[in-house]
This record gives structure tokens, sequence and C-alpha cells, in this order.
């Protein structure tokens, strides 16, 4: 005969599975879907300098300032498996040092919930856009980029990338005044 | 402590049976109730709320044993005093 505390132990683990279930086709509901969307950026202020990087080698190196505008929607990303999206700008170019250069300059966490609907006007970078060299002076070919990882209830943690992107180029001349 | 022994604990064999499928039928109710409701509203902690709804209702009526789960009784030969004793196995047992 089963006790108070058989049967107690035996609701709690069907429970247990079933909420195992749940969550598995929580994930299969939103596994195939595409969190692809459309992002227009744009770069307003371009400047380069060439100043030492006390964080590294203390050699001269190229420093990129830029400020950029970016409007996307994002509001229909958000479903019941997307608890927040991790949004990043990358720079991606090709230097003398390396054929492929990629460098975060800015991030935003967006919580479901949250105004996704972003509209940003000549904001400025959160990070530092230094390259390992002189790669940035007159380099005709930056590609800005955004990208997001989904950070869900149950499942993957898919990166996606936007659809859009944005190139320009940096000056011919180091900008030698304080800005 | 009379009275504390007196209160019925156990379930007879149906009672068991009836109590084991009334919980897993609550259960799967409420987590297919929460499925969907959570897919309609898009909350999935909705899902998992109901579903312990379902877990809380299935606790308090399958695990106290309630008088319903008591009205199969085995009957049970009734027990025989030792002068009577018909098998051997038992009689020797006895003697000891």
């Amino acid at each position: 005969m089963h006790s108070v505390l058989q049967r107690g132990n035996a609701i709690l683990a069907y429970a247990l599975s079933v909420l195992a279930c749940l969550t598995f086709a929580c994930f299969i509901s939103t596994v195939f879907l595409d969190y692809r969307t459309n992002a227009s950026m744009n770069t307003v202020k371009v400047v380069v300098k060439n100043v030492p990087d006390y964080s590294a080698s203390r050699e001269k190196n190229d420093l990129g300032f830029l400020t950029f505008d970016l409007q996307t929607n994002l509001t229909h990303l958000f479903n019941w498996n997307v608890k927040q999206l991790f949004l990043y700008l990358t720079a991606e170019y090709e230097s003398a040092n390396n054929k492929l250069n990629q460098v975060v300059l800015w991030d935003k966490i967006i919580l479901r919930g949250e105004n996704a609907v972003l509209d940003f006007k000549n904001i400025n970078t959160k990070y530092y856009f230094w390259d390992d060299g002189n790669g940035l002076k007159a380099n005709k070919n930056i590609t800005l980029t955004l990208s997001w990882n989904i950070i869900p209830n149950a499942g993957l943690l898919p990166n996606i990338f936007a659809h859009g992107s944005h190139s320009f180029k940096f000056p011919e001349e180091y900008t030698t005044s304080r800005m | 402590m009379n009275f504390v022994q007196s209160i019925p604990t156990h379930m007879d064999f149906e009672g068991q049976a009836t109590a084991e499928k009334l919980s897993r039928i609550i259960i799967t109710l409420f987590g297919a109730v929460g499925l969907v409701w959570g897919y309609i509203i898009q909350q999935f902690s909705q899902t998992v709320y109901i579903l312990g709804a379902g877990f809380v209702l299935a606790a308090l009526l399958t695990i106290p044993p309630w008088p319903m789960y008591r009205r199969k009784p085995l009957n049970w030969q009734p027990a025989r005093d030792g002068t009577e004793g018909s098998s051997s196995g038992s009689k020797k047992g006895k003697k000891k």
C-alpha cells in the first residue's frame, strides 16, 4: 500500500515531467521562427586619432570616434519564449594586420515589455574603437552591422543578424584637436 | 492517543488506483489548458502557474486518504486462534 509520502512523491514527479514537456513544447513552437528584421543605421561624425593605447601595448594605435543613427522596430520579435534581446553594433573591416577585424561599438539590452521601437539620432558609441595598428586611417570600407542575441525561456541562444548595414570610410588625416 | 490511532490513514487497493488515475488526469488536464492559454496570451509563466494550480489541486484531492478511497475494503479471513491450527508449519511455530 502506498503511503501519503509515496503518493506525494509520485504526484510531484509527474507534475515536473509534465512541466518539462510543456517547456519543450514552448521551445518547439518558437525554434523555427525567423527572427531577422530590418535595421537602418548611418554614421554622422567620423574621426580617427593616433594615440597611445595604455590598456595594451602603450604603442600609438588608431582610435576611431564616431556617432551614429539607428532605426529599427523589434517589437514583433518578442514572444512567449523571448525574455530579452541583447543588441550589439559591430564594425567589420579589413586592415593590413588582419584579414577580418570585428569591433563591438555599442550594445543595448531590451527586456520584454520595454519599448522596442528604436530611433536613435547621433549617439556615441559605448566602447572604444581601437585598431591594433594603423588600420583605421583612410580605411575605405568599414561596415556597421546590428546583431542580437535572443535570451529565451527554454532552448537555443541564437545570434541573429539584422538585414541592412552601413559602410563608411575613415578620414585621410588624424584629428589632433581635443573633441 | 486512542483517538489519534483511530484516524484511518490507509486507502484500499481500488482507492490507490483511483487516486493515481485522478491525479494524473488533473495534472495533465491543467498542463494542457495552461499550454493553450499561455500560447494564446504568449506568456509561458501563466502556463507554469496553471500547472502549479493543477498540482496543488491533485495533491489536495489524492494525497490525503479521503473516505472515497476506502469504499472497497479487503475481506480478510477471520483470524484463527492457536488451538485450532491446521497446518503443521504454524503448529510448530506456535509451540516454540
